[in-house]
């Protein structure tokens, strides 16, 4: 059962707010942007007055720009929405690594972590989600009310995913199909052939 | 309109053909002296086409190169904002970052991986066409083009040859433009080129076994007086044995590195301009070689040149690594940060942004019998006053070397052979191999050294 937390508005204003650092570009071992995630992430941990390994934290650091970027740019939203007053010391760590990591991946796997600061019904997911992963609710709605809400908006955004999807597979495999016609294959009329 | 794998018809391979068309077409391929045609292609250039070609033309035409990302200018966002919107593959990066280096880099492997993640979502997949290519990794790339950006090649082709002098006149009934393999198997056809008022185009191969008689392939030649020949180092070898009295315009070789040597010898034997055009697939034609200022001059307006390190991180003008492309005219494929495999440094020289020390593929140290490493740089300088029309060197896990040189005469070759053991050391083994013919793209440098990677 959910405990009541602060008000929605209050972070979804918080994240509409987020400071121009917290999107700055992430850094990738020595290689990428100024903003170091690990660092963020431990003294989010200590606004929370919680200690990790400090193994815990080099998944944060490395990694591949290519896969990783986002994700991690992500990672940096929800640290500045964590350390909002209201939520401090209300996670445990490992609900807020898996917070900041595995879910924060399953986001960024749709959608840019930008559109969570500038979309208003992606702030109200990234906000219900960080406040189930705490066991709390927003202040003023039922625990039913709160259910049904998340439900509404993380099933949208489900279907969304699968729509857009099931559209991309179908799209890659009519380029392939038409990248493998005998037509598309003999035409090429260029003055020179690399 | 035929099914999705029937042959295509010549309505659909050269939209409003009309008679005199019609009539090249034939006589191109019906000459007597004609080689065998293997295989059918066209333009596909519908009026719609031919109208944005015609934009596309002015726009190259009047356009001032600059290479630079940073800071970033205001057709770069769009285009980055378009490809991070449209692009299956660039859409997990996220939101556009504030410069362009912050996004990763792709290389060939991403494209051979799945070609069909990198064609924006507003590309009409109906008009697809393919560039089959497989460089000189042996990794196959099939990639997705267009009729129009097919067309948009010319519009290069005649920048470069502008900074020779030449403006292309060719037009209806004659030829503009032979294209010359040297191969095995080749796709051979001919076309027209409606952007150059319906000139006649033909793809022939110069291997013997083309041709019902190898003496039609020199009487072949005169009867097309094509205004430009085209071709690559193996087949402009090939071509300089051949006799024939047509006197080309140009010549331009878009495939392979041509080394000076056997420029200087076109040169001489056709009194025209030899053209090196660097040229790929994934981006088109990139840039061209300017014997005046001893470097690759940029050719394409929208696209953003980075040299980068190993770890893909730009690196200061002057200083070489990979050449690094962002941009580009292929609307089907847009390139970000595109590593090319090919090596260079980015600097301004004479006004202009020209790549300098340009190598294809990376770069290999080779180590000389007295123990010192030298850039394969110092061997490509080396060989330059040779009319190699390719050549490969390998250095052995023993430290001794292979060497093959293809259409060197016989009597040239001590002197390479010198030119070598003064580089590598007086008495270094050498194992040289003077095929007359080469059988297609070499990988120039190779060495089982360890440490020979740099």
């Amino acid at each position: 059962m959910s405990e009541p937390g602060p008000p929605l508005e209050q972070l979804t204003r918080r994240l509409a707010e987020t400071p121009t650092p917290f999107l700055a570009e992430p850094r990738f071992g020595s290689q990428g942007g100024q903003v170091h995630v690990d660092a963020l992430v431990a003294d989010l941990l200590r606004l929370h007055g919680l200690t990790v390994e400090p193994a815990a934290l080099s998944v944060f650091g490395g990694g591949k720009a290519a896969s990783e970027r986002n994700p991690r740019m992500l990672a940096q939203v929800l640290c500045w929405l964590l350390a909002d007053p209201a939520l401090l010391g209300r996670y445990r760590a490992e609900a807020l690594l898996d917070l900041l990591d595995g879910q924060a991946r399953a986001l960024a796997a749709h959608a840019a972590a930008r559109s969570f600061v500038e979309d208003g019904e992606r702030r109200e997911e990234l906000v219900r989600l960080s406040l189930r992963a705490a066991g709390l609710r927003p202040a003023g709605e039922s625990a039913a009310v709160a259910e049904d809400r998340w439900l509404s908006v993380s099933t949208a955004e489900r279907v969304r995913i699968a729509a857009a999807s099931r559209a991309a597979e179908e799209r890659a495999r009519q380029i392939r199909e038409a990248l493998a016609r005998k037509a598309a294959e003999e035409s090429a009329d260029k003055w020179g052939r690399e | 309109m035929n099914g999705l794998d029937a042959e295509p018809d010549d309505a659909e391979r050269y939209p409003g053909l009309d008679e005199p068309g019609r009539l090249l077409l034939e006589w191109m391929r019906e000459h007597p002296h004609a080689p065998i045609f293997r295989n059918r292609s066209g333009h596909r250039l519908q009026a719609v086409d031919l109208l944005a070609l015609k934009d596309f033309e002015a726009e190259v035409r009047a356009a001032t190169v600059d290479p630079r990302g940073e800071p970033m200018p205001a057709w770069l966002a769009d285009f980055l904002t378009q490809a991070m919107t449209r692009v299956p593959h660039y859409r997990g990066y996220g939101s556009l970052p504030r410069r362009l280096a912050d996004l990763p880099t792709t290389a060939r492997a991403d494209l051979a991986r799945d070609i069909a993640r990198f064609v924006p979502d507003d590309v009409d997949a109906g008009r697809l066409i393919n560039f089959r290519t497989t460089g000189t990794t042996g990794e196959p790339l099939l990639v997705a083009s267009h009729p129009q950006v097919a067309g948009r090649y010319l519009s290069f082709h005649r920048r470069a040859l502008r900074r020779f002098g030449i403006e292309l006149r060719s037009g209806a009934g004659e030829v503009g433009v032979v294209l010359l393999g040297w191969q095995r198997q080749c796709f051979t056809y001919t076309s027209l080129s409606p952007q150059q008022g319906g000139a006649g185009l033909a793809k022939i191969n110069l291997h013997p076994d083309d041709w019902r008689d190898p003496a039609d392939r020199a009487a072949y030649l005169d009867a097309l007086a094509p205004e430009v020949l085209s071709g690559d180092p193996l087949s402009f070898a090939a071509l300089l044995e051949l006799d024939f009295a047509h006197r080309p315009r140009a010549l331009m070789n878009t495939s392979m590195a041509l080394l000076p040597g056997l420029r200087v010898r076109l040169e001489q034997r056709f009194g025209c301009p030899v053209v090196d055009i660097h040229s790929m697939n994934e981006a088109g034609p990139i840039s061209f070689f300017d014997p005046a200022l001893d470097a690759h001059v940029l050719l394409q307006h929208r696209m953003v040149v980075e040299i980068v390190d190993h770890e893909g991180l730009p690196v200061p003008d002057g200083e070489r690594g990979e050449i690094t492309l962002t941009g580009g005219f292929n609307f089907c494929l847009p390139l970000v940060r595109y590593r090319t495999g090919d090596f260079a440094a980015l600097e301004r020289r004479g006004g202009e942004w020209v790549l300098t020390g340009f190598e294809g593929r990376a770069p290999v140290r080779f180590r000389t019998l007295a123990g010192q490493w030298i850039n394969n740089i110092d061997v490509t300088h080396a060989l330059k006053p040779f009319a190699l029309a390719q050549y490969a060197l390998r250095q052995h896990a023993d430290a001794s070397f292979s060497f093959t040189g293809t259409g060197l005469p016989p009597g040239d070759r001590p002197a390479v052979l010198a030119a070598l053991q003064a580089l590598l050391g007086p008495g270094a083994p050498i194992a040289a191999d003077w095929p007359e013919r080469g059988e297609g793209k070499l990988v120039q440098y190779r060495s089982e050294l360890p440490g020979a990677m740099g």
